[in-house]
């Protein structure tokens, strides 16, 4: 049984706060190794600790804004972002981010007045991200997948463009020319990308997933700017999403100060670590694992459809269930994050093997 | 040998013009579309590339090595026709096949919207709407062709010599024009333009060798050549395929010396006078080495000094530095050896290759346009540096050249570009980090033991029911946020330098 300090929130042990620390951490390298926030790992893991959906969510987006603010200064030195892209998006994105805050704190607080556990309101929005979180990373993750296997065919072309494709077929004015980006995009289908990638921002804390690839092969935003432009959003929505969510006293601050514990070191060792793996292999390691991750929260839905009186089973189950599904995030994080940090680490060697000889030669000369 | 290069917009008129201008010159002319079927002969997928370059997102990495492939094929194809003769080519961005070679006359035709909207409704038999949109895509087209191959914009009239609109002046007229302009000396053959044209027909035709053969066709390797040195720079995780480079390239005329480094990204510094002894040096070295990058060394000599040399050999064209006069193909080993040493830059590459670091090197003089222009702004440059220059002003003078030139340097290349002096305070681990670190963690240590040592009163007032104090708490996570992010952020980045893990 988990205990509560005060409603909606933990009581952390040294053992728990380890934990979100290792979250932060594996996050946080998974993060700059793929180049999204690193939440679609962060949220579920804190769900399986007994932390509630909503907090989780709430503390990671807030954790998502200092992360994006420290990230996208680097960007900005970079020549990285398209502000004028960036402010266009934003204000479709709050409007995304709202709506995903109203969901959820309508079903947090409906269905038992915000209770914890059975039949309660917790349960109800558990299930709603849930939910949400399985639909759309099953999606991203299995087209990752796709594209990795199908680059690495002989005759392969890379993603599939049809959904792309289409939108950038229709004439749609009027149009809004993009600068630093160098494009130009349908006002219509900026606004259509800010307000998804807003609501899954909101909701799962993941609007990157979104974001990044509809710059890419929708807008034919460079992939440096798409990332570093989705960095720069992902700041306000992270500011807005906190803002937000603490209003409604949603945000554990000392969640989010544990997850910057680990993921601020973990996101420079991912980033190396895109130096020295091979772009198919990162396309591959990122595709399993989100669907790993995936696969992880869908094991833990009976547990909250049980509680909602949807299904019927022995409530003993439950800790298998949530024993399962922690496993399975902990050894797909774990692996992930182990096969990034040996790649990292024998490329590091490797340089000051080679270094060592260089400054030996001369010497023995 | 001299090059006229036409850039042509869809219904243009620019194909009538380049073939009358090469028949009345006798000149060879030369199309895209022959270009093009050359390269298919050549096995490159064109119609994948051009595909992949209107639609940024679809490129993979099979597709990049194209894009390599048909770069160092079309560069190296057009160096070899001119060697039968001069030569006119008219296509999509002709003007940036030959980047640096300044004897190359470019031209823009364009022609008034209206009439290329009456020339495309006559050729396709559309109606104005149809025509119109085609235009409008095609012109989309060619100015992301122009942007992802070339990373420029195919439209600023300022990177051609001569704009011709075919409105008013016919094409006889305009043909007339050219032929004058043609023989002015600026667009004479000169041996610097000649020196650069053959080092990029040496650079790719060794990218090409590499593209060719089998144990290397799939590997990213970056070409650079300079008077016979070539130095080829690989990814860490190509450094298998690395081993075939010599016996691959062996066969490739005109390379005296090769060097191959492994690097994942580029930095490229620039200076006048390379001391491989001086600080600057280790320096720039140890950040290389810490960014596993190869080091592009750009000798700059600023525009005065070759103003002087240029009046004196009436040659207003930028030149590189140490200008010869041309010798008839016949070069001189004593003369060209020194000449090479000049500025300390062959001894400072020969320095970087001993540590594995070299990414190759080459002199520029002019004016900023023209460093501007002997950068590849296609490389993925990590930092550029700016060294020494303008050795020949006082301080006042020197720095504030120099501030030019990177505020310069900033607008044009998508790089940090810092001073020399900055290195160390902003990319190497110094006492003042160890100082500001320590101060950052004691700092951090205090917020989180405050924190976590007055979690129920904080986490109650985060829950309040009232709004007052809901916006108090929200305003405080607001604030907060940043805060821990950037105290922390700042201890972990430091730390990361330390072990020079950045």
């Amino acid at each position: 049984m988990i205990d509560y300090i005060i409603p909606n929130f933990i009581v952390l042990d040294l053992g728990s706060a380890l934990q979100v620390v290792l979250l932060g951490f594996i996050g946080g390298v998974l993060s700059g190794f793929i180049g999204s926030g690193g939440a679609f790992f962060m949220t579920p893991g804190m769900m399986n600790l007994g932390i509630s959906g909503v907090v989780a969510v709430g503390s990671n987006i807030s954790h998502k804004f200092g992360k994006a603010m420290m990230g996208s200064k680097k960007h900005g030195e970079l020549g990285n972002v398209d502000k004028r892209l960036g402010a266009f998006l934003i204000l479709t994105s709050f409007a995304g981010i709202r709506l995903a805050v109203w969901i959820n704190s309508m079903l947090f607080s409906g269905g038992g007045g915000g209770s914890h556990g059975e039949g309660g309101g917790d349960a109800a929005s558990n299930l709603y991200i849930s939910l949400v979180f399985v639909c759309i990373l099953s999606l991203v993750a299995i087209s990752m997948l796709r594209d990795a296997l199908k680059s690495g065919d002989e005759n392969g072309s890379g993603p599939s463009m049809k959904i792309a494709n289409f939108l950038a077929n229709i004439h749609l004015p009027p149009y809004v020319h993009f600068p630093v980006a160098d494009v130009r995009v349908s006002l219509w289908v900026l606004m259509l990308v800010g307000l998804a990638t807003g609501y899954l921002a909101g909701t799962i804390g993941v609007g990157g997933f979104i974001g990044v690839p509809a710059m890419i092969y929708v807008f034919g935003v460079p992939t440096a700017v798409a990332a570093g432009t989705e960095l720069y959003l992902a700041m306000f929505m992270g500011a807005f999403g906190a803002l937000n969510y603490a209003y409604q006293g949603y945000v554990d601050i000392r969640l989010m100060m544990l997850l910057y514990l680990g993921s601020l070191v973990g996101i420079y060792i991912g980033t190396y670590g895109t130096k020295v793996v091979k772009e198919v292999v990162i396309r591959i390691v990122t595709g399993s694992i989100i669907l790993l991750c995936v696969v992880s929260r869908g094991v833990a839905i009976p547990i909250y459809l049980r509680q909602l009186h949807l299904i019927s089973y022995d409530p003993a189950w439950d800790n298998y269930f949530n024993l399962g599904s922690k496993i399975m995030l902990f050894a797909a994080g774990i692996s992930g994050c182990l096969l990034i940090l040996v790649n990292v680490v024998k490329a590091y060697r490797q340089r000051r093997q080679i270094q060592s000889q260089i400054f030996q030669a001369p010497a023995e000369a | 040998m001299q090059i006229i290069c036409i850039s042509r917009g869809t219904m243009s008129g620019g194909k009538q013009l380049a073939e009358g201008l090469a028949k009345k010159l006798l000149y060879q002319c030369l199309s895209r579309e022959d270009l093009i079927e050359a390269a298919i002969r050549e096995g490159i997928q064109v119609g994948k590339i051009e595909t992949a370059l209107m639609k940024p997102g679809l490129f993979t990495e099979r597709l990049a090595l194209e894009r390599e492939h048909y770069i160092a094929f079309t560069t190296a194809y057009l160096c070899d026709k001119v060697k039968d003769g001069p030569l006119v080519y008219h296509g999509r961005t002709g003007h940036l096949l030959l980047p640096g070679v300044n004897h190359v006359l470019r031209v823009r035709v364009v022609a008034d919207w209206d009439y290329r909207i009456k020339a495309a409704m006559k050729q396709l038999n559309v109606d104005r709407v149809k025509a119109q949109r085609y235009l409008e895509a095609v012109d989309e087209d060619r100015r992301r062709w122009a942007h992802n191959l070339y990373g420029v914009s195919g439209d600023e009239a300022g990177q051609y010599d001569i704009v011709i609109n075919l409105e008013q002046l016919s094409v006889d007229n305009a043909v007339a024009a050219l032929t004058t302009i043609s023989q002015l000396p600026d667009f004479q053959m000169t041996p610097a333009s000649r020196r650069v044209m053959d080092n990029l027909n040496l650079g790719a035709r060794v990218r090409l060798a590499l593209a060719r053969d089998e144990r290397t066709g799939r590997t990213g390797f970056k070409v650079r050549a300079d008077n016979g040195g070539v130095t080829v720079t690989y990814l860490p995780q190509d450094s298998k395929a690395a081993q075939f480079i010599q016996p691959v390239t062996a066969g490739v005329a005109g390379i005296k010396e090769l060097q191959a480094t492994m690097a994942a990204t580029n930095l490229l510094w620039i200076q006048e006078e390379f001391k491989p002894q001086s600080d600057s040096f280790h320096q720039v070295v140890e950040i290389a080495t810490k960014w596993n990058a190869a080091v592009e060394l750009v000798r700059f000599e600023s525009g005065d000094a070759v103003a002087d040399s240029a009046e004196k050999s009436a040659d207003p064209a930028p030149v590189e530095a140490a200008p010869r006069a041309y010798d008839g193909g016949i070069e001189d080993d004593v003369e060209e050896a020194a000449e090479g040493k000049a500025g300390g830059l062959a001894e400072t590459l020969e320095e970087l290759a001993r540590l594995g670091r070299s990414g190759g090197g080459h002199q520029v003089a002019g004016g900023h346009e023209h460093l501007l222009k002997a950068v590849d702004r296609t490389a993925p440059y990590t930092l550029v540096v700016v060294g020494d220059v303008f050795l020949d002003k006082s301080h006042a003078v020197r720095t504030r050249l120099n501030r030019e030139l990177r505020s310069y340097l900033s607008d044009h290349i998508r790089a940090p570009v810092v001073g020399v002096e900055d290195l160390k305070s902003q990319y190497l681990f110094t006492k003042k980090d160890a100082l500001s670190a320590l101060l950052y963690l004691g700092l951090t240590a205090i917020i989180y033991y405050l924190v976590f040592t007055h979690q129920e009163p904080l986490l109650n007032f985060f829950v309040g029911e009232e709004w007052k104090t809901k916006l108090m708490a929200a305003v405080g996570v607001f604030v907060c946020t940043p805060i821990v992010a950037f105290l922390y952020g700042n201890v972990a980045k430091s730390f990361l330098k330390l072990i020079k893990m950045e």
